[in-house]
């Protein structure tokens, strides 16, 4: 098991270098003119002065490996450039966006994956029954809507015709609140926060702001993973052992939840790495839609301002967590699956 | 042998087994009697497909339901009929009285639990013991059906076994309650000819040593020389012959029988006297009316395709199912006569 872990951590750097290699191929893709916002640390520089010094001064014109070179180890400082879209660096845009977004993927991520299997297995369970044909027409329906078109529906029922869950992340009220110096931002995420603060107002009404993003990503997320979970499971549930299972005596509730789902979790857990892919394209639409301030919102906005350095740091961003996101489904498949673990 | 002063363990009575599919209702068991006494061994054999695999999930309570179903008939087992028996009460049983093993020991083992927490989950479903206590017995088992190392066997998943080790390993897990009957659905043909051999004679080690009566579920008739007192031999989803295995293999009377017999090689004839059975097992969805041997059978009438016979005893201890069965003798000298000639 160890070693395995080992072995996964060992290609992790040419895994980044692969990404920051791809990355930079993009960034050079561009002119030196747009190229030189992933560089300067203030838009001011750019006013009045000589661009074409600048360029010097940041060696632009200098072979591709050396700039390579120069730009890695920016980067590796946390230096990704001037946003133009958010007014900021770069870093300090992704920093002040990225609880927001963590705080969303939490709450929709563990609902989504828990629930998906829940009601994949029961499906499975009940196949062909009543139960089953209700889950099925909910999960096609979640499945065929695009996540903006349920997103914006979600939006008006529940925000413009009933007026419960609203857009943003906070109320005006709860936004001076949080601002104010009697409350402290220990992480950036405001339900953690409210708590920690022992502000339960603001808890209520971030949670408020969340409802309808998380609804939208889990619609869409759900149908998907109960699907896998559910063909899984009725495959594993023909599998010999589980009779041999039953067999032995084994009471149906633990042929179903022992000898079962740990199997028939293994190809969900397969398909984890491309659903968070999806997620994350979900995420910034979601994000959009509901206006609310993570970096998804700010992906979708650099891009729409062509703010390159701004598209380029989120590129790099989402590409990292992609990895370590990969890395946790590797170590999850080798803790179900003792082939993979011993192999 | 005579078992007759016994009182039987299993005695299955005119046992129905349907499946009703799309297609129409499959019978696939359709009216099977035999019985088994403590301690004997009852060879079941037939080509596939004729209802061995069903007839004993019939016993365990595993038919797939639904589709499947058992329309009709007892399982009589130390004098309870199985059949009427809910799931929770055959819980009690299977795996403690009843133990079944399967054809495909590749697959037949969870691929994500040890060896020993699958042996053990049996033997505290059915025993009082705590954790510690199951695993030292689950050893103790696997040293029993001869696998070597087991102390470290037990920690080891199943892939990482041959098949004949976890052939074994199944064996180990349905013989760690003590039943009184196991089943083993062909667990011999999935494994090669050596590896075959050593497991019969496993088998038999055991029986002698645990005493328990084994349903022997085989297409082989090598295989019911090998461990049986009593063979049943099915056709169709009925029992067709029932008799000792001596006077099976000395003296068949069904011409089924007699047909499998000749399918195999015997050691007093060149290989290329070997003959199928000719023709095919009829679909259990459309069964031919009367006799369902009669379009393969060499002495099949008008008779035997309008009227079923029933099983009859023809001698002590020898059930037949057949209208013509004295005309067997017939065939049986003809065939040694050309036999000779040649
Ligand atoms: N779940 C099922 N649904 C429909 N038909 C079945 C099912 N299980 C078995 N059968 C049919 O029952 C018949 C007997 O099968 P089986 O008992 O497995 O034969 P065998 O003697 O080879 O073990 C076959 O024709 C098979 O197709
Ligand atoms: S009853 Fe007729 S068809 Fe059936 S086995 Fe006997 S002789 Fe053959
Ligand atoms: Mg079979």
């Amino acid at each position: 098991m160890i070693n395995y872990i080992l072995r996964r951590l060992l290609i992790l750097p040419f895994i980044l270098f692969g990404v920051t290699i791809l990355i930079f191929s993009m960034i050079m893709m561009l002119g030196p003119y747009q190229r030189l916002s992933t560089y300067i640390e203030d838009p001011s520089q750019l006013k009045g002065g000589d661009v074409d010094q600048l360029i010097t001064k940041y060696g632009l014109d200098d072979p591709w490996y050396e700039q390579y070179g120069r730009w890695v180890s920016g980067v590796l400082q946390g230096d990704l450039g001037w946003s133009e879209s958010a007014g900021q660096p770069v870093t300090e845009a992704i920093a002040s966006r990225f609880p927001a977004t963590f705080e969303l993927a939490i709450f929709a991520v563990i609902p989504v994956v828990m629930g998906g299997i829940w009601l994949g297995v029961l499906s499975a369970v009940h196949h062909n029954d009543k139960l089953d044909h209700t889950i099925r027409i909910f999960s096609t329906i979640g499945w065929s809507f695009p996540t903006f078109v349920f997103g914006l529906l979600v939006l008006m029922v529940f925000y413009g015709i009933l007026g419960w869950f609203p857009p943003g992340r906070l109320d005006n009220w709860a936004l001076t609140v949080v601002m104010s110096d009697g409350f402290t931002e220990y992480t950036g995420m405001h339900v953690l926060d409210g708590i920690l603060n022992g502000n339960f107002d603001i808890v209520v009404n971030s949670f408020r702001h969340l409802i309808g993003p998380i609804f939208t990503l889990a619609i869409v997320w759900w149908s998907f993973i109960l699907r896998i979970t559910r063909s899984s499971m009725l495959e594993t549930l023909s599998k010999d052992y589980i009779r041999t299972a039953r067999a032995k005596g084994v009471s149906e509730n633990v042929v179903i939840n022992k000898h079962a789902r740990r199997n028939a979790l293994i190809p969900v857990v397969t398909v984890a790495g491309p659903m968070v892919l999806g997620l994350l394209g979900g995420v910034v639409i979601t994000e959009t839609v509901f206006g609310y301030r993570g970096l998804g919102q700010y992906a979708a906005q650099a891009a729409a301002q062509l703010d390159y350095s701004g598209i380029l740091g989120v590129a790099m961003y989402f590409s990292f967590l992609l990895i370590l996101i990969n890395l946790l489904v590797d170590v999850s498949y080798a803790v179900i699956d003792p082939r993979i673990r011993l192999e | 042998m005579n078992f007759l002063s016994k009182e039987p363990l299993v005695q299955v009575k005119g046992l129905k087994t349907h499946f009703f599919t799309e297609e129409g209702v499959v019978k696939a068991v359709d009216g099977v009697d035999f019985e088994i006494n403590p301690g004997e061994t009852l060879g079941v054999v037939g080509e596939s497909g004729c209802g061995k695999s069903v007839t004993s999930l019939s016993i365990m309570g595993l038919v797939e339901s639904p589709p499947g179903k058992i329309v009709e008939g007892e399982i009589n087992f130390q004098g309870t009929d199985l059949t009427k028996l809910s799931q929770k009460e055959m819980r009690k049983i299977r795996g403690n009285d009843i133990s079944m093993i399967f054809q495909e020991p590749m697959t037949s083992l969870n691929p994500v639990y040890t060896i020993g927490n699958q042996i053990s989950e049996a033997i505290m479903l059915h025993k009082k013991v705590n954790k510690e206590e199951a695993k030292r017995q689950s050893i103790e088992m696997l040293e029993k059906v001869g696998i070597p190392l087991p102390e470290q066997r037990v920690n080891e998943y199943p892939h990482q076994l041959s098949g004949g080790m976890r052939q074994r390993v199944m064996i180990a897990m349905s013989l760690s309650c003590d039943p009184q009957l196991l089943i083993a659905d062909e667990p011999t043909t999935a494994l090669d000819v050596t590896i075959q051999a050593q497991i019969l004679e496993l088998m038999n080690d055991l029986k002698e040593s645990y005493g328990m009566a084994i349903m022997m579920i085989t297409h082989d008739l090598g295989v019911i020389a090998e461990v049986s007192d009593r063979v049943a031999v099915m056709y169709a989803g009925k029992v067709v012959e029932y008799t000792d295995v001596e006077t099976l293999f000395k003296d068949p009377e069904h011409p089924y029988t007699w047909g499998l017999m000749n399918s195999i090689p015997k050691l007093d004839q060149t290989v290329e006297r070997l003959e199928a059975i000719p023709g095919s097992v009829p679909s259990p969805l459309n069964f031919p009316s009367g006799c369902k041997y009669n379009n393969r059978c060499p002495l099949a009438t008008d008779k035997c395709r309008e009227i079923e016979p029933e099983l009859e005893t023809i001698s002590e201890g020898h059930q037949v199912r057949c209208w013509h069965y004295k005309e067997l003798e017939r065939l049986k000298n003809e065939r040694a006569e050309t036999a000779k000639i040649k």
